[in-house]
């Protein structure tokens, strides 16, 4: 890349840099700030239980009953979350992949960063400015949802008839479309990349494919929540042995 | 004794009053969350010393924009209904909406028995997603943050690199098809893989300028195809799952 940066800012030492202990301690407050809300949230709930036609048992059961359906899940997030450490270090993949955001939106977001500065992610010209660039990018796309919500919020508690009255078809095909067309554009402009590149949308397309299909004939609710990370490793593992042979 | 009009008056003042702590809170919490996670990247760029300048910054997030910015404002309007004003705040700051706190949510509403869209049921989707914030808080600072780090570190490092080149693309085949067989809607997945097409293999190679924002073309473009040629003849329900 023929840009203004520092022979720093072009070594491929990402973790160099992914990895610096402030970045931790500001992970470790957003985590507090979630363990603070769910704290507040449970007093309130539990003083107001009453008023709510909710018994205190029930809050506790609805609590047990949460945690306990979020572990499947949660596990399959940690197992795309590890795929993606080396990509993005430990503290980025904490709070964009773990929290707020999810592997499809961020790691989307890092891979047309880097490509409006004419990188690959992963490869020699992925380098520490590119991920610093990507970081910025998927954490200011993250706070577009977050704004969103904080501006939307009241007004749709005020029950504001005009968002309420939005065209149903409209709101039906507009977020779908939206939705494949930025998947379906970052997935195919993938297949004009190298053979290699190639293979793994593939395989991982396919893999998914046959989860999909194998969850809704055996009823297995658990390949719907693993089915990301199983395509994942496929196509990792596919890469990996294409990508030796060929070397 | 009370009479039952000033049951029902102290009772709907102590909902008003929850109404206001989990606003109140959950604004506050999201706030600190939001500055917190634009502060980490924001440290790296200000004192790395990388050579990154703010107009490489900009471009970066107008790709991004391009391609996210109808969601940003679709999903919140999408959830609100499921979620209520207090679960908004933990849902988009906690992510992971769809695949695990609307499934938790909807768990513990059975459990005992709640209605969505009811009081009972606001209260144990709330108790819910506590509950499956604390599990995700926990699962992903010990195996994600302890465990993951040290795995990697063990990992012989020609494999650490062959598969941070080939992750994106083992993501994106598998997500694809996750929301195609999801949003079930083979209409605009059509229009999309054409658009994609057209735009990445004709138009790009065409007017290379347009590079950087092929995929904003390409979301533009397939919301406005899919909008004018919709079937008139079904009604379709709304769907909308990335966070």
């Amino acid at each position: 890349m023929e840009t203004g940066l520092t022979s720093h800012g072009s070594s491929t030492d990402i973790l160099a840099v992914a990895n610096l202990p402030i970045l931790w301690i500001l992970v470790i407050g957003i985590f507090a700030a979630i363990v603070v809300q769910s704290l507040v949230y449970m007093k309130a709930a539990k003083k107001a239980a009453f008023a709510a036609g909710i018994s205190e048992a029930e809050l506790k059961v609805s609590f047990r009953a949460g945690a306990i359906a979020a572990i499947g899940p949660s596990l399959a997030v940690v197992l795309v979350s590890i795929a993606l450490l080396a990509l993005f270090g430990t503290p980025a993949v904490l709070v964009r992949i773990g929290l707020v955001g999810s592997a499809a939106t961020e790691s989307a977001s890092a891979s047309l960063a880097a490509g409006t500065l004419g990188a690959v992610l992963g490869d020699s010209s992925y380098t520490q400015a590119v991920f610093v660039v990507a970081f910025m990018a998927m954490s200011l796309s993250g706070a577009g949802w977050m704004l969103a919500t904080l501006i939307l919020t009241p007004i749709l508690r005020r029950g504001d008839s005009r968002l309420r009255k939005i065209n149903p078809a409209l709101m039906a095909i507009v977020p779908a479309a939206a939705l494949i067309g930025a998947f379906a554009s970052l997935g195919i402009a993938e297949l004009g990349k190298t053979p290699v590149h190639i293979l793994a949308v593939l395989i991982s397309a396919a893999t998914m494919g046959g989860c999909i299909l194998l969850a809704n004939k055996t009823s297995a609710v658990w390949l719907r929540e693993w089915g990301l990370g199983i395509s994942i490793l496929v196509g990792l593992t596919a890469a990996y042995v294409a990508h030796v042979s060929a070397a | 004794m009370m009479s039952e009009t000033d049951m029902a008056r102290s009772s709907s003042a102590t909902l008003a009053d929850f109404d206001r702590t989990t606003s109140r809170w959950g604004q506050a919490t999201m706030v600190t969350a939001l500055l917190l996670s634009l502060a980490a990247p924001l440290y790296l760029v200000l004192t790395q010393d990388l050579g990154i300048t703010s107009a490489m910054i900009w471009t970066a997030y107008l790709a991004v924009a391009a391609a996210f910015f109808v969601l940003w404002f679709v999903e919140p309007i999408t959830y609100f209904p499921v979620l209520g004003p207090a679960g908004m705040y933990q849902a988009f700051m906690i992510g992971n909406i769809a695949n695990k706190l609307l499934p938790s949510a909807l768990i513990a509403q059975a459990a005992i028995g709640a209605k969505p869209g009811t009081k009972r049921g606001e209260f144990s989707a709330l108790m819910a997603i506590c509950g499956a914030a604390m599990v995700h808080v926990l699962s992903m600072l010990f195996f994600v943050g302890i465990m993951g780090t040290w795995l990697v570190s063990l990992i012989p490092n020609d494999i650490v690199d062959v598969a941070r080149l080939y992750i994106f693309p083992s993501i994106i085949g598998g997500v694809l098809v996750q929301l195609v067989a999801t949003i079930k809607q083979p209409r605009v997945t059509m229009i999309a893989v054409v658009m994609a097409v057209l735009v990445l293999f004709v138009l790009v190679p065409a007017v290379p300028d347009l590079a950087k924002a092929a995929t904003g073309i390409v979301v533009l473009g397939t919301a406005l195809l899919s909008w004018i040629l919709r079937s008139r003849k079904t009604n379709e329900t709304a769907t909308n799952l990335v966070n």
